[in-house]
């Protein structure tokens, strides 16, 4: 039941948004309102969880199932939808949309959460990618909401890698499913993911590595990881605002879910040490990547968007690193949506005012904007890894993780990229907050809600860096049980 | 019983289907891709028969409607609206040249029977021997979209992309559950209108559809 609670909001304000004719403003407050529904029934999937009680599942088949894993990326992307919905172009003081493309914006935004949401409720792996490829269409729409050269490039590029990657994800599920049926035989359900985690230990060691390879590429290429990661900087960056925190904020996590579930079937075949290499290796390979592109950055959307990139690698890399780091590694998921999101949301409205995105012309910030300005510089350094906020922890235990496992001079390459990453971002940063207010640029900002609603995020987000609250303790060590069976 | 009938049945429409695909990297006028890509599905629609009444599997009779509405009817009368459109533009100067290409997807379809000789190895399915030529399929349509120029191309090389993984999960598996076969059904169509839609734009703001004209986005 709470499923349908969790899946059919989205579908409803879909429709609302479609159906009214003429827009009304009602409409936007509607579904701002209706994505809080979903929070809620992610809140009951994790708390069941903590209470421990068995996953729950709805439909024939066991079609949809919430485990541990599932509630906490249930909470991150509703969590970030309640953001961006609420903070979308519609809900806007001054929004520079027509009506038509604000509804565009608004249908297609709605079904893009829904598809991530089916896809890490789906128990069958090809439901999960079939959702999967549904949030690349569905977002791949509104990302040139206002057409020009720049827009329609990102988003060509983004369809094309990402359906293309996408697909060998789905030649890599197909053989993996083919080597299940030559050995159990055709059973029904064989490709929901407890029926393969227990029947693993079966399947030929050759047949799933190929078919692990295509599925980290694919997924991979949602997820941002070097070398599949061009498309990236340009999508996260042409999008609208509140579309990039969706994308950059839990898009990623997503993809990155479903790499983990992958990994765990594997594992239970080969043990650990084939998947980890492989996502250690395409983790450095991504940060590395990232962190120069941060050093040569002049727009600060792709900043943004590259930090992303750095952030995909670095979870990956955690991933890899035995019980202790894929703890790490969920920790700094769970932080960077909070902060990823809520720096795009911000930089919509840097945006808007400035109406430039290049680093070069943006700058005396904190006179202009003084909240925006201020939230943006203590959202960039808590994303930084700085304490008292829980990218700060979560890092920590990432390096601890790291050196338990005997591996001194990979943690050395990733604490110098994490210090290539944090000098220039600081010195962009520095160049945005600081100097004269460009003239023509209004200045001048007073309290609103919306501020308030990002002094909510970094608070849960000072909260993770400053004690671990046991519930979630709780939920993030089922989750490592679950993967590392 | 294996009725030695459906293995060559199947390894010749695998091989077909390779064949239709590989015309792609051959030819440079547009019409002449559609024209590939429809028999090829032609020839895709064709096996989901065999192999529903060789392995006795009614369902996937039903499926290979679908696979005909949609792939040998709907999409290359779309693809036909759209290269009319488009009438002047051929594939003139590819990244890499006509003989180049051939090479190379001769060479990554011997990849493909490397890569899967263990899966050929163990399966004990008659029609086994198509598996290396479908995965041959999906490394030259992952070519084609990476060497070629236009838009449109890029777009036929991705649905003869997906074309190769429908003939996988037809050989290796008989078919995928349903419930995922209709959502896959579903997004090959919605993607491609989307693509579809993206070429139009594409055409609109850069009065071309060669993709090295996409150089606004740097770094």
């Amino acid at each position: 039941m709470t499923f349908l609670f969790l899946l059919l909001p989205p579908l409803i304000a879909a429709l609302l948004a479609g159906l009214v004719r003429p827009t009304r403003a009602w409409v936007a407050r509607a579904n701002a309102l209706l994505s809080l529904i979903p929070l809620g029934a992610a809140l009951v999937f994790a708390a069941q969880a903590v209470a421990g009680q068995p996953a729950a599942t709805f439909g024939p088949g066991e079609l949809l199932r919430a485990d541990s894993l599932s509630a906490l990326l249930l909470l991150c992307v509703t969590g970030v939808a309640v953001l961006a919905l609420f903070l979308g172009p519609n809900l806007g003081p001054d929004s520079h949309y027509d009506a038509e493309q604000l509804r565009r914006y608004q249908i297609f935004v709605n079904l893009f959460i829904g598809a991530m949401l089916l896809a890490v409720s789906a128990n069958n792996v090809g439901v999960m990618w079939v959702a999967i490829e549904a949030t690349t269409l569905s977002s791949a729409l509104i990302i040139p909401l206002s057409l020009n050269k720049a827009s329609v490039e990102a988003s060509w590029k983004y369809i094309l890698i990402g359906s293309t990657g996408i697909a060998l994800a789905f030649a890599g599920t197909v053989l993996a499913y083919f080597d299940f049926v030559s050995l159990v035989g055709p059973i029904a359900n064989a490709l929901n993911w407890p029926v393969l985690l227990g029947n693993a230990h079966a399947l030929h060691p050759e047949v799933i590595r190929l078919a692990f390879i295509f599925l980290l590429v694919g997924y991979g290429t949602k997820a941002g990881l070097a070398p599949m990661h061009t498309w990236l900087p340009d999508a996260h960056a042409e999008a609208p605002a509140p579309l990039s925190a969706l994308m950059s904020g839990v898009l990623l996590a997503v993809a990155i879910y479903a790499v983990l579930r992958w990994k765990a079937v594997v594992d239970a075949l080969l043990g650990p040490a084939f998947t980890n290499n492989l996502l250690i290796g395409l983790g450095l390979l991504s940060m590395v990547i990232a962190a120069f592109s941060l050093v040569i950055q002049r727009n600060y959307k792709r900043m943004l968007a590259y930090s992303s990139i750095e952030h995909t690698g670095l979870i990956c890399l955690g991933l890899g690193l035995g019980p202790a780091g894929i703890f790490a590694a969920l920790l700094l998921l769970i932080c960077h949506s909070a902060a990823k999101s809520m720096l795009f949301l911000l930089a919509g409205g840097i945006l808007q005012r400035y109406q430039s995105t290049s680093i070069a012309s943006v700058s005396g910030l904190l006179k202009a904007m003084p909240w925006t300005g201020g939230l943006f510089a203590t959202a960039l350094l808590a994303l930084l890894g700085l304490p008292p906020f829980g990218m700060f922890v979560a890092e920590l235990a990432l390096l601890k993780a790291g050196f338990a496992q005997d591996a001194p001079w990979l943690m050395a390459a990733v604490l110098l990229l994490l210090s290539v990453a944090f000098v220039s971002l600081v010195r962009h940063l520095n160049q945005l907050l600081y100097g004269p207010v460009p003239a023509g640029v209004a200045v001048g900002e007073s309290f609103s809600w919306r501020s308030a609603l990002f002094c909510l995020n970094l608070g849960g987000l000072t909260v993770l860096g400053l004690t671990l609250p046991a519930p979630l303790m709780i939920l993030l060590n089922q989750i490592v049980g679950i993967v590392t069976k | 019983m294996v009725d030695p009938l459906f293995a060559q049945l199947s390894t010749l429409a695998a091989s077909l289907a390779l064949l239709f695909g590989l015309l792609l990297l051959w030819r440079r006028n547009l019409g002449s891709y559609v024209d590939a890509f429809q028999s090829q599905s032609v020839v895709i629609s064709l096996l989901f028969c065999v192999v529903g009444y060789f392995g006795e599997d009614p369902q996937l009779y039903g499926v290979a409607l679908l696979f005909v509405a949609l792939k040998v009817w709907l999409m290359p009368r779309y693809l036909r609206k759209m290269q009319q459109r488009f009438a002047v533009e051929r594939e003139r100067e590819p990244y890499l040249n006509v003989p180049s290409s051939l090479i190379l997807a001769g060479v990554a379809v011997i990849l493909a029977y490397a890569l899967m000789r263990p899966v050929v190895a163990l399966s004990n399915l008659p029609t086994r021997g198509g598996l290396p030529l479908a995965l041959g399929l999906i490394f030259v349509g992952l070519l084609v979209i990476l060497t070629r120029k236009k838009a449109f191309t890029q777009v036929i090389g991705f649905l003869i992309l997906e074309n190769g993984i429908t003939v996988l999960a037809l050989l290796g598996t008989y078919g995928i559950p349903l419930i995922v076969e209709l959502g896959v059904f579903l997004d090959a169509l919605m993607g491609f209108l989307v693509m579809q839609i993206f070429i139009y734009q594409l055409h609109g703001t850069f009065e071309s559809i060669d993709v090295d004209q996409l150089n606004q986005l740097r770094h």
